[in-house]
């Protein structure tokens, strides 16, 4: 069954490209939501049917490492995959978001062919 | 240049990298990340119409012809890419730096201030539909 996918960005235009990019990447999944900062992720999450959550890391509101903090304590939604996709990709920031149950990241710049090497495994 | 090749789609073309802030860079759109940390400052976009225009459609596959919210976002996009590339190579040189988030203004020959004691460094880039700047206004910590 394609897996539903909630992208999690401030930028409309990465959201836009991050869409894109998947179906160029020809992979097969089901419904795309979108959230704009962490706390509209934690929102969509709790009503929605999501199996993987793309998150970028620099967001105004709710940044993607107090997401990660805050999904980790709700029951419900905590087991939920998410991977990240940010400019920001250092072995701190990314070692942190692991810490806390990132299962990989991307960075920013992508490729298509990008996108379907990392994603493709978990879609 | 990275930037360009695999999210922009368009050739790009770098020019003379100029020290100090005293340049016309004909704005109509700028984007700006302030930088904190070991490096405080900022880091700017600098667009005339025609090319913040182009740029966005490029990204976007769309025919976009006025400033809005699409191009505001892309060009701080762009700005938000450029930042962490920089922050990136900062930290192989043991420079922790931290980004805020980009905050984009339009208007007619903008200028945009920075750390009075700072040093600053612009590169031209020049697209088909003309030319914008990249700017970093800094100083240590």
């Amino acid at each position: 069954m394609a897996k539903n996918i909630l992208l999690v960005d401030d930028s409309s235009t990465m959201r836009k490209i991050i869409t894109r990019s998947l179906r160029q990447a020809g992979l097969d999944f089901g419904e795309i939501f979108e959230a704009s900062d962490g706390q509209e992720a934690l929102d969509v999450l709790e009503k929605e049917h999501v199996d993987i959550v793309l998150s970028d890391i620099n967001m105004p509101n709710m940044n993607g490492i107090e997401f990660l903090r805050e999904k980790a304590n709700r029951d419900a939604i905590k087991d939920i995959p998410v991977f990240m996709i940010s400019t920001e990709t250092g072995d701190d920031i990314i070692g942190e978001a692991k810490s806390l149950g990132a299962v990989g990241a991307l960075k920013k710049p992508f490729t298509p062919d990008k996108v379907s090497e990392v994603l493709g495994p978990l879609v | 240049m990275e930037i360009f090749e695999t999210m922009v789609f368009i050739p790009l073309q770098p020019g003379e990298r100029h020290m100090g802030s005293d340049i016309d860079m004909g704005a109509d759109l700028a984007s700006c990340i302030g930088l904190a940390g070991d490096i405080r400052g900022l880091i700017g976009v600098h667009c005339p119409l025609g090319v913040a225009t182009g740029i966005t459609g490029a990204m976007l596959g769309l025919e976009v012809d006025e400033i809005d919210d699409d191009v505001k976002d892309a060009i701080g996009e762009i700005a938000n890419m450029i930042a962490g590339g920089v922050k990136v190579g900062l930290a192989g040189n043991n420079k922790d730096i931290q980004l805020a988030v980009p905050t984009t203004v339009c208007g007619k020959s903008l200028r945009i201030g920075g750390p009075a004691r700072g040093s600053s460094v612009v590169i031209p880039f020049t697209v088909d539909a003309g030319t914008f700047y990249v700017e970093m206004r800094y100083m240590l910590s």
